[in-house]
């Protein structure tokens, strides 16, 4: 990126004063460059916008050229903005639970297809072998055909057991009921499986809300995937708006508390749904799934997005 | 309607247009401008937004400085003419026949909706009286069988599957031997969810397809991919011979337009819409029917014949 971007500004040399017009052409490709890796739109205008504003009128360092001071520029606001103001580290919080006497509760939810059961598979598989914890898994997609044997399947192979009350009964009555089993059985983690839906779909966005209110999970974790585009931004504000206008309590209204992408080994260097989806809902990227094996789960590194996406 | 959202803003460009009192260069770049964004909005592939743009201007300009015609309508008949090109390609879909056995494999990224599309597409030709089953060649991922199995049990289409075998060439060949014995017209083999990037995944696919000899191969595309779209697409058609493209999820907001870019990269033409998950939400699709309706201009005829 930065090698055909630059290139139209390499005769500016140090010390001089960037000016709108200097910027605009550079600050156009950037935007474009951004979309081609799959930056929604509107995440990449304001970015540029933002970079724009904090240039103009600055001073080069005497050594350094316009190139490398934009470039800089781009580096720490995008950084900036992926590197979380609160940081969760699952294990940890499940682990203080434990200590507490408590069964620490996680629901995964997000639109059809993008990867909860088998994410919620693999952070069953970590809390289990990193953390020794004794992991539930809840079984509350009761619509999709076959969702139930999928958890059975993963159930079986990580020897993890499964709650679940098969098809077409009440998600949140089940997750309910699980959390409760796990009380009284022992269980230090509950992880909840959710049906996928579109975020536009009310019905199915108030059952969802319904869920998460009546069982006020410790983490409610909204799962996209890497391939997702521009749906990316209406996918997780909607989400989060449903939960919030839904909440419990109404004075302590309960979003999405972070964010799982799937599918970061089938974009190459497209990986802008990342910063679009942050730069949305403020919210960390807790895990990353990068394949379809229960190892394939890690953490985010700011860093190394912006690299990818930059490079 | 599906891309509402673009089909708005397109005719509001081109209701500015109808609107200005004469149409200058300043305004016909405005006009473009704006058209752009609108794609980009809509996850069209970046590159074609700019050669759509470029194709637009260069004909608006070529044919309007010669034949002095209305520009207005030349500048709108130009960007309609590109979005039909770029939703459709020359290539014929195949055609299923009647009485034959038609053997049509599906392949697609993981969770694009290859298993719910199969079953509505059985549905789809089964209600026309088409003797139609189902074969359950994803033996990876966990349930796949059973949702196949539950899926083809709620409309009633006889399917194969083998919880034990790993093997999903295997099951594929007995399952297609199976229903070609028992001289059905439709034979649909659902298969695993893939990507370009995993080689052992394609070289599988490619096996898959050896021993089904498929009249054609599907490809599902889930209309909420952004701009990865294309490179995966084209990686697909690259291995195997991809005949047509389905793209899914339609009812959700979806911008839908980064699915679009399938149709190029694998040169074939979309047959159907998914819009639900219920098997009866699938809509045939024809390129020119669906970019008039998306601009809510009834016949587009009528602006290709002036
Ligand atoms: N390559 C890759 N595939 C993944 C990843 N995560 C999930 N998948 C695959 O994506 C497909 C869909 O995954 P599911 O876990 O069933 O998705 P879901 O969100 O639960 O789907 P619904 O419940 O139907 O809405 C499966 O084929 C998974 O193996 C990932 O990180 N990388
Ligand atoms: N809303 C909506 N959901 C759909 C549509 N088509 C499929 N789905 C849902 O998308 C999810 C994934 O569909 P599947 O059919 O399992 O996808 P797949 O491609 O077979 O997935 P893998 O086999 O894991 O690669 C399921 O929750 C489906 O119900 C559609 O047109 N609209
Ligand atoms: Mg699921
Ligand atoms: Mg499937």
């Amino acid at each position: 990126l930065f090698k055909s971007l630059t290139r139209g500004v390499k005769n500016i040399t140090g010390g001089a004063v960037l000016t709108e017009e200097d910027l605009e052409p550079i600050l156009k490709k950037f935007k474009t460059e951004l979309m081609t890796r799959n930056v929604a739109a509107e995440v990449a205008d304001k970015l540029s916008e933002s970079v724009r504003r904090s240039l103009v009128g600055k001073t080069t360092g005497r050594f350094t050229s316009m190139a490398s001071t934009v470039k800089q520029a781009l580096k720490e606001s995008m950084e900036t903005l992926l590197t979380p103001k609160k940081s969760i580290d699952v294990l940890r919080a499940a682990l203080a639970a434990k200590n507490a006497g408590r069964v620490y509760t996680i629901v995964f939810l997000g639109v059809n297809g993008v990867g909860k059961s088998t994410n919620l598979a693999k952070v069953a598989y970590y809390l289990k072998h990193k953390g020794g914890l004794d992991v539930l898994i809840c079984a509350c997609d009761t619509f999709r055909a076959g969702a139930v044997e999928q958890l059975k399947t993963h159930s079986r192979c990580l020897d993890v057991p499964l709650f679940e009350r098969g098809y077409g009964k009440d998600p949140a009555e089940i997750a309910k009921n699980a959390i409760a089993h796990a009380k009284s059985n022992g269980h230090d983690v509950v992880l909840v499986d959710t049906a996928g839906r579109m975020q536009d779909n009310e019905p199915l966005m108030r059952a969802l809300a319904k869920l998460v209110a009546i069982n006020s999970p410790d983490l409610v974790l909204f799962v996209g995937e890497a391939l997702v585009g521009n749906d990316a931004i209406d996918q997780v504000t909607k989400f989060n708006r449903s939960l919030v206008d839904l909440s419990a309590d109404p004075r302590n209204p309960r979003g999405i508390d972070g964010m799982l992408l799937t599918k970061y080994d089938t974009v190459d260097d497209k990986v802008g749904a990342a910063l679009s989806m942050v730069y949305v809902t403020g919210q960390p990227v807790v895990f990353v799934g990068t394949g379809q094996k229960y190892t394939h789960l890690r953490k985010m590194q700011a860093k190394e997005v912006v690299k990818t996406l930059l490079g | 309607m599906v891309l509402g959202e673009l089909g708005q803003r397109i005719t509001a460009s081109f209701r500015r247009l109808n609107q200005a009192p004469i149409i200058d260069d300043d305004l016909l770049d405005e006009v473009l401008k704006e058209i752009a964004a609108a794609l980009l909005h809509a996850d069209v592939n970046v590159r074609y937004v700019s050669e759509l743009r470029s194709n637009v201007k260069k004909r608006v300009l070529l044919e309007s400085d010669a034949s002095g015609v209305n520009k207005r309508k030349l500048i709108q008949k130009a960007v309609v003419e590109e979005l039909v090109r770029l939703v459709s390609t020359d290539r014929k879909p195949y055609k299923l026949e009647k009485g034959k056995c038609n053997i049509i494999m599906f392949v697609g990224l993981q969770g694009s909706g290859k298993t719910t599309t199969c079953t509505k597409y059985a549905h789809h030709y089964n209600r026309k009286g088409w003797k139609t089953a189902l074969v359950c060649a994803d033996t990876f991922r966990a349930g796949a069988f059973d949702q196949l199995k539950q899926n083809a049990s709620k409309v009633r289409i006889p399917f194969y599957g083998d919880y034990n075998e790993t093997d999903p060439v295997k099951i594929a060949e007995e399952g297609v031997e199976l229903f070609k014995k028992e001289k059905y017209d439709l034979i649909i083999v659902d298969t695993s969810g893939r990507h370009k990037q995993e080689a052992a995944l394609f070289d599988e696919m490619q096996q898959v397809a050896e021993v089904v000899a498929p009249n054609d191969i599907i490809f599902i595309m889930d209309s909420h991919i952004g701009q990865a779209c294309f490179d995966q697409a084209k990686a697909f058609r690259e291995v195997v011979d991809i005949g047509s493209v389905i793209i899914t999820k339609l009812d959700g907001h979806a911008k839908g337009g980064g699915a679009l870019s399938a149709v190029s990269a694998t040169n074939s033409p979309i047959i159907f819409l998914g819009t639900g998950e219920h098997f009866d939400e699938f809509q045939p699709f024809d390129a020119q029917s669906f970019v008039s309706r998306l601009l809510g201009m009834g016949d587009l005829k009528g602006l290709f014949q002036t």
